[in-house]
């Protein structure tokens, strides 16, 4: 069966073409949310096997939403900055770990999910 | 060489009449026996009335007069002088009991019998308010800096970084459908060139609010033409030197009309703009004037505000006058001596 992802970001121009690209490579795109509080609700509803979660989101950080949602779901942070810290700070708040979204591809969050 | 010849207290009375310092001599208990012009003006005593009194009561302030006479009587009682014959800053006090900083020297006067002590004393309250402008303008140069350079890294994150990732993304997939999907391909291909284009596009934009490459080529004149054609409202330009400028004047005055047009297509609603600038004497005089609503203050954001710190950072002023209903006048005087 197809991993189901939930992506989390305020750029429509990025969720549309991360969802194209991920169904491409055979993943299923469940959901789609634009900030931290619609995202944490999304994740709860369709508890997906992975949320795709962007950093600077307009209510909240993606840190933040990845405390409020890892121990139901695997979280995976991705952002358009990119810094050594980021993916240490996405392990402690529960995340399986970050990827720059310039690198994104499904074979990137396999490699994160346990 | 011409002596002075005057004797010493006719000489005493010329220095004393004329200082701009205030000079106020005591007796050894603290009371007054001269007190100049300058004193009359600064504290709003007379000679007359100041004259036998005791000083403390006259201009030291309530909190530190304890002080000061505890200090006289120390003094004269044979104690080691702290304050005597160096420069001392202190608050003083006016005849309303306004408090200000001054300045102050104490000497004693040698003579036989009780010590005579006089004090010069001078209003440094402008030196203060200007330090602290100074402060203050400097405190606001850094913190713009600082601004504009997170005001970047959004820019650059919210729009040419988008873009990139959106065509890297594209990219990625147009790869993987290679042999699949040729048609599909294509489309992924042109996308990505339009997404290309318009992450130049901004960067391009953004080079040029960080500086306008056509001012370092070619000057004021097509730097200001420039503006005045991206302005989005009709502007005449008047008068522009032809001459190279030292590049701090010349990135001023842009910065000068730059922010006025964009206030002028803000707020104005002017039907006419006009900007001239002149090059008289060795002074660039930048003017941008609209007939629009007026109304304009210097403290009403960031941008006039930021603009007088700039242009007193390189010893120029800039006055604003904009009476309501009639229009805005923005002028920038920079001097151009490098
Ligand atoms: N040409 C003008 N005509 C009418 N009102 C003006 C004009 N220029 C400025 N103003 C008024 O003066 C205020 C101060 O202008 P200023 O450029 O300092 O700040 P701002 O434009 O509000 O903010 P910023 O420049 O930081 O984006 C403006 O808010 C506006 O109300
Ligand atoms: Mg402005």
């Amino acid at each position: 069966m197809a991993t189901t992802v939930l992506i989390v970001d305020d750029h429509n121009a990025f969720r549309s073409r991360a969802k194209r690209m991920l169904e491409a490579e055979g993943f299923e795109v469940v959901g789609e949310a634009a900030d931290g509080a619609s995202g944490v609700d999304a994740a709860k509803r369709l508890a997906p096997d992975v949320v795709l979660l962007d950093l600077q989101l307009p209510d909240t950080t993606g840190f933040d939403v990845a405390r409020a949602i890892a121990g139901e779901t695997a979280v995976v942070i991705t952002s358009t900055r990119d810094d050594e810290e980021y993916d240490a700070r996405a392990r402690r708040s529960g995340a399986c770990g970050f990827v720059s979204k310039a690198e994104l591809s499904g074979a990137a969050i396999e490699e994160l999910l346990p | 060489m011409a002596l002075i010849d005057a004797d010493p207290s006719v000489r005493y009375r010329a220095l004393l009449l004329a200082a701009l310092d205030c000079v106020v001599a005591i007796d050894h208990t603290g009371r007054v026996i001269d007190w100049n012009p300058a004193a009359e003006r600064t504290f709003g005593w007379s000679a007359a009335e100041a004259v036998g009194r005791e000083m403390g009561e006259l201009i030291v302030p309530p909190a530190l007069r304890e002080r000061h006479r505890s200090g006289l009587a120390r003094y004269v009682a044979g104690g080691e002088p702290v304050v005597l014959d160096r420069r001392i800053e202190i608050t003083a006090m006016r005849r309303d009991g306004s408090e200000f900083p001054c300045e102050l020297t104490i000497t004693r006067i040698v003579q036989p019998g009780d010590p005579v002590f006089v004090g010069y004393l001078r209003d440094i309250t402008e030196r203060h308010l200007a330090e602290a402008e100074l402060h203050a303008s400097r405190a606001r140069i850094v913190s713009a800096a600082d601004e504009a350079r997170r005001r970047l890294e959004r820019d650059l994150h919210d729009g040419a970084q988008q873009h990139l990732v959106g065509l890297a993304l594209t990219l990625r997939l147009a790869r993987r459908k290679l042999g699949s999907d040729p048609a599909l391909v294509g489309e992924l291909l042109d996308e990505a060139l339009s997404d290309l284009a318009t992450a130049t596009d901004e960067l391009r934009e953004l080079a040029r609010g960080l500086h306008p490459a056509v001012l370092t080529e070619g000057g004021l004149q097509p730097a200001l033409a420039s503006l005045a054609k991206r302005a989005g409202i009709p502007v005449t330009i008047a008068d522009v030197p032809e001459e190279r400028l030292p590049p701090t004047v010349e990135i001023t005055a842009y910065f000068v009309v730059a922010e006025a047009l964009t206030n002028v297509a803000r707020y104005a609603g002017a039907s006419r703009t006009d900007v001239s600038v002149r090059h008289i004497g060795g002074v660039l005089h930048v003017e941008v004037r609209d007939n629009g609503r007026g109304g304009a203050t210097m403290n009403g954001g960031s941008g006039l505000r930021g603009l007088l710190d700039r242009v007193s950072a390189i010893g120029g002023t800039l006055f604003v006058e904009s009476p309501e209903g009639v229009g805005t006048l923005l002028r920038a005087e920079l001097p151009c001596a490098s």
